[in-house]
């Protein structure tokens, strides 16, 4: 075996980082920096090993790389675990790495001086490693196993200040809201090894596709499956942890709540495709999941007054245009907008942080105002996140928004026009935003206070910002280099192309989206109270969330609690005191009677012996 | 025929340094007696390299000895755990022990016996080495002589130790009357070729068995364990809980699978027997302890149960009465496998334990409160040990014991199985209650630990094993699947 072939190379992405988490968990007191450089450098180092994968994945004309190893061989059967490098997975880590390595430069300058400094990006490399073990891994066990470290991650960031009350809280509940979508996909997972006697993807796509395994195993299985990727990826109506999960520091949301960890769910429907496609009416129903979210995210997203839940509404929203276009056999789109979506949501995260940097850590929109001339990077570059993310050409976000609308025109063209509702809301959205923060006068004494962030923090912004601007290009097949477009690469069936009157229609509404957004709260033109005071009800909805917040407490206190004390007194009573404390009292009371034997007399232990001998002999005579 | 003694090196090696050790220690000055162990360390190291270098096979003495890839395997585990022992030692021995370098030679001479257990294939000399390993241990246990428990469990291991060898000796004796041989190969054809077993044959057997079972700490014969495990210096306890186990075992498994498998259905259910009342008392005589050397000889005891489980698994009786070996070489790989597992995690305990009982001269499970602020290495890799022989997930305990299970249970023993998995269970709860004290009780004492950069060196050793044998095991197993096919063909 040799060691450093590219395929056995592809171990270290994950154990560098790893490496990283260890020695700082273990040694950040003695370490310098407390070991935020260690973890900068492993994350570092895993981008450039992604640089030469991705050299040798192309030269190797995008055949898959697979390395594999035996943990036990049983005879009858063989245990291994492997890593696979394929299209979708490459574009995975890559975003992965380059995400992470810019947000923990970052994160120097915005959590310096935290008391758990090094404790800080000790998670960090423990949920970048885990991030890559999902995307890498090729059997369901190790993608489980991936998925619940990276949930573990994003618990222990999201309540790193665990001191705040509300952030312990937000942290419990990712936890259960996204465990209840866990629980589906190892039941999908565990019903897809009873029928197929198998853990790896590629067979069990292969069965399926063989017509091995029913369609109503494949129906429910892929339901579960799904149903873990709603969690994740924070789907309606298994949303409500991700706009809590703001309570976390803001570089952890750029990275874990907006462009990598909620992207899993998309992710893991993608590397299932195929076996979605077989399971009757599952795509129908991530269809509808998906422009739910989209609709109602967006909704809400446009009457939150708190920079950080605009952001995360408009993450959850985004996500579900990405089912959506799933949901539409658009696959390469949803990877594209996946990718795009996370540097310019990135982007707007970090500038987010780079805003409350500046204002001591508000988060109110209303208290800002007139950032414009005293962060000139940070609006600049916010400036280019938003209007990416709203879809004006020719910035990125609107590439890829154009590949989901021809999928959704092409398979599912009935909800092109609920889809095309969901593009304005989203460019409306993002340009109130803006103009809130850095349009008009300051509003407030920190925003006059307001000063713009140092260089470790602003660097990341321009470089992501670059991206936001040109990445879109992807999207179109460069002559004479081999490069056929994005779609293509991701699927050899996908050819670019383009439908005219559409990317008309979709650049007129993200502009009349725009346009709405600047009149009402950049030039002011409109009074925001004319609009929404006659429609108070709506609007009263719609900020309370729809309701999802109050509707689940009331379940949760009056249906569950009121069950749980039931089932609580059987379990005292029966479960406990019968069962468990009884099992456990007559272990220990036996254990108590061997104490009595152990005498320390010579003579009784070799009585012992001696009936032991005798016994042994009367077994033998027995079994003659 | 002529003999080809260069099969023989390490051993004659390892013989010269014991004496050299001896030699030096009569002429240094007190003061330079610390440095003895180094000789001993940079002597085994020396050795183990020779070893891997000659790396040879070939019979000597007719027969009496062989050297195969399975004595070429125990060889280099017995020196490996040679050089951990003595590292471990070095400064427990510097505190509490007068006669430095006759501890250490005397050590060294039972590292011989073990290599020598490992290749002897006829049971005199296999008796002869089993004595040379007992009487160095003997010695060893009783080496504190001004501590009155060390000198009590010293008689206590003599005599029950001569009463055992007794009953080897009796059996042995038998068996040569009987079949005329002692000879492992020729014991086999011999028990082919008769069709009824001689009473005095069983007998023979029985003995043989109930003494190394002795050897082993089997239940019922077990009961001098926790005595003479608490009251030994510690580093001999951990020698005593790993070297001379596996020794024993290195034989045992020899003397089945190239002699007994024949008579399988004879012997089966008397090793089903001590092994589930090896497992039970065992794990259930750990919950009530409070010296952390007694806990550890009772967990030892129950990890005994299970590597005979797996010996009683070593052949399965087909439905006409007949016996298969058909599965017997995936269960040895998985004895050799959990032993090898067992040895690292047990070294590993040990050496953390011998670690603090330097600092704090103290061995009560309630003296390691709030261990993990002291020394968080240290409690780190004792964590670690207690899951790894808990058979928890990542560590090489969880992936032995899955593997010897699984092949347990692909010889029809699904039930027994069951019951190893229910005491699993039961030693759950005092591994976790040593992890509690650890991490969770406030401890009085708040100084904090320091360890020598070679104890240091030894654990991070022993973790990464854990770990790499619980992740990784792949390369290891090569070397096992080698060995035992030596012992099977």
């Amino acid at each position: 075996m040799d060691l450093f072939q590219i395929n056995n190379l592809i171990w270290m992405l994950p154990l560098i980082c790893v490496f990283a988490f260890l020695s700082i968990g273990l040694f950040s007191k003695f370490l310098p920096s407390e070991g935020a450089i260690i973890s900068i450098f492993s994350i570092g180092f895993a981008f450039i090993l992604f640089i030469f994968v991705l050299i040798d994945f192309i030269s190797g004309d995008l055949a898959a790389i697979h390395s594999s190893f035996t943990w036990i061989d049983l005879g009858e059967w063989t245990i291994s675990w492997g890593l696979l490098i394929d299209r979708i997975s490459i574009v995975m880590i890559g975003l992965i790495t380059f995400v992470a390595f810019l947000v923990q430069i970052y994160s120097v300058g915005y959590m310096k001086g935290d008391s758990r400094f090094g404790w800080y990006f000790a998670v960090h490399s423990l949920f970048a490693s885990a991030m890559m073990l999902l995307v890498l891994s090729d059997n369901l066990l190790l993608l489980y196993f991936a998925w619940e470290l990276v949930g573990l991650g994003s618990y222990l960031l999201i309540g790193f200040w665990y001191e705040k009350t509300s952030a312990a809280e937000a942290a419990k509940k990712a936890f259960v809201t996204t465990r209840i979508g866990d629980v589906g996909l190892l039941i999908g997972i565990i019903i897809l090894f009873k029928a197929t006697g198998t853990f790896h993807i590629s067979s069990i796509i292969h069965a399926a596709q063989e017509g091995g395994i029913s369609n109503e195993v494949i129906f429910w299985s892929s339901f579960l499956i799904f149903l873990g990727a709603m969690g994740k990826s924070a789907q309606f109506p298994l949303h409500v942890w991700l706009p809590d999960a703001m309570e976390g520091p803001t570089p952890v949301s750029a990275l874990i709540h907006a462009a990598t960890m909620v992207a899993a769910g998309i992710y893991l429907v993608g590397r299932m495709f195929p076996l979605f496609e077989l399971g009757p009416g599952i795509l129908v129903i991530i269809s509808i999941v998906g422009i739910v979210t989209f609709i109602l995210a967006g909704a809400i997203a446009l009457v939150m007054t708190d920079i950080k839940r605009v952001l995360a509404y408009s993450t959850i929203s985004h996500l579900g245009l990405m089912m959506l276009s799933l949901g539409s056999f658009g696959v390469p789109a949803a990877f594209f907008h996946l990718v795009l979506h996370g540097f310019s949501k990135a982007l707007l995260f970090l500038g987010a942080g780079s805003v409350m940097h500046g204002m001591h850590d508000q988060t109110e929109v209303e208290l800002m105002g007139g950032l414009r001339k005293k962060m000139p990077i940070t609006s600049l570059t916010f400036l280019v996140g938003s209007l990416s993310l709203a879809g004006i050409v020719p910035l990125s976000g609107f590439f890829s928004k154009d590949e989901i609308l021809i999928s959704i025109w092409e398979y599912n063209s009935w909800f092109l026009p609920i889809t095309l509702f969901g593009v304005f809301l989203s460019s409306l959205y993002m340009i109130r935003l803006y103009c809130l923060i850095f349009l008009s006068t300051a509003r407030s004494e920190y925003a006059e206070k307001a000063h713009e962030s140092p260089r470790t923090m602003t660097y990341p912004l321009i470089i992501l910002s670059i991206l936001a601007l040109f990445s879109g290009l992807l999207a179109f097949p460069f002559p004479f280099t081999g490069w056929e477009g994005f779609a293509a690469f991701i699927d050899d069936h996908h050819k670019f192309h383009m439908i005219p009157w559409l990317t008309v229609v979709s650049i007129l509404v993200a502009f009349s989206g725009a346009f709405l957004g600047w009149v009402i709260y950049g030039s002011r033109r409109i009074v925001i109270n004319n609009i929404s005071s006659p429609l108070k009800f709506l609007y009263r909805l719609v900020f309370r969330k729809f309701l999802f917040d109050e509707i689940y407490s009331w379940i949760a206190n009056k249906i569950v609690f009121t069950f749980s004390r039931w089932i609580t007194i059987f379990d005292r009573v029966i479960v406990n005191d019968t069962g468990i404390d009884g099992v456990g009292n007559s272990t220990k009371k036996s254990a108590d009677i061997l104490k009595y034997f152990q005498s320390g007399y010579l003579y009784n232990y070799s009585l012992v012996m001696v009936v032991g001998l005798f016994l042994m002999a009367i077994a033998w005579w027995l079994v003659e | 025929m002529t003999n080809n003694f260069s099969l023989l090196i390490p051993e004659f090696l390892v013989t010269g340094l014991a004496f050299l050790i001896l030699s030096l220690d009569l002429f240094i000055s007190e003061k330079r007696k610390n440095h003895l162990v180094w000789v001993g360390v940079i002597g085994l190291f020396g050795i183990l390299i020779i070893t891997l270098l000659i790396f040879s096979n070939g019979i000597l003495y007719q027969g009496l000895l062989v050297f195969d890839d399975y004595t070429n395997l125990f060889r280099i585990f017995f020196l490996i755990a040679g050089i951990i022992v003595l590292i471990s030692s070095n400064e427990f021995v510097k505190s509490n022990i007068k006669y430095q370098g006759e501890f250490y030679g005397i050590l060294i001479f039972t590292i011989l016996a073990a290599m020598l257990l490992a290749s002897s294939s006829e049971l005199l000399t296999a008796y002869i080495s089993l004595e040379l390993l007992s009487f160095g241990l003997y010695v060893l246990v009783s080496f504190d002589r001004y501590n009155l428990k060390s000198n009590e469990s010293g008689v206590k291991y003599v005599l029950l130790g001569a009463f055992s060898s007794a009953l080897i000796l009796y059996g042995i004796s038998n068996i040569y009357g009987v079949l005329g041989t002692t000879r492992f190969d020729e014991i086999s054809l011999m028990l082919v070729s008769i069709n009824d077993l001689n009473p005095f044959l069983i007998l023979g057997f029985i003995f043989l068995f109930a003494g190394l079972a002795f050897k082993l700490s089997a239940v019922p014969f077990h009961m001098w364990a926790p005595d003479v495990y608490e009251g030994s210096p510690l580093p001999i306890t951990a020698w005593l809980s790993v070297g001379s186990k596996v020794a024993t075992i290195a034989l045992v498994l020899r003397l089945f699978c190239e002699s007994l498998l024949e008579i399988g259905n004879e012997w089966q259910l008397i090793i089903i027997v001590l092994s589930v009342a090896t497992m039970l008392i065992g794990n259930l005589g750990a919950l009530v302890q409070t010296n952390i050397k007694r806990l550890l000889a009772f967990s030892s005891v129950g990890h005994m149960g299970y590597i005979l489980m797996g010996i009683s698994a070593l052949i399965s009786i087909n439905e006409d009465g007949s016996i298969s070996t058909g599965m017997t070489t995936l269960v040895l790989n998985g004895i050799i496998f959990y032993v090898i597992a067992y040895a690292i995690t047990n070294f590993a305990a040990f050496t953390s334990v011998i670690a603090v009982y330097n600092h704090t001269a103290k061995d009560s499970i309630s003296d390691f409160a709030g261990l993990s602020k002291r020394a968080p290495f240290l409690s780190l890799v004792l964590v670690c040990s207690m899951f790894s022989l808990a058979g928890l997930p990542v560590f090489a305990g969880f992936t032995s014991k899955f593997y010897l299970f699984n092949a347990v249970a692909s010889q029809d023993l699904l039930w027994l199985v069951g019951i190893g998995i229910v005491t699993s269970l039961i030693s759950l709860y005092y591994y976790l209650m040593i992890a509690r004290q650890m991490y969770i009780e406030e401890g009085i004492d708040l100084s904090s630990i320091n360890i020598s950069l070679s104890i240091k060196l030894v654990l991070g050793v022993l973790l990464v094993g854990m770990i790499v044998g619980g992740i990784f095991p792949s390369p290891l197993m090569d070397l096992i699947e080698l060995a035992s096919e030596a012992l099977i063909s």
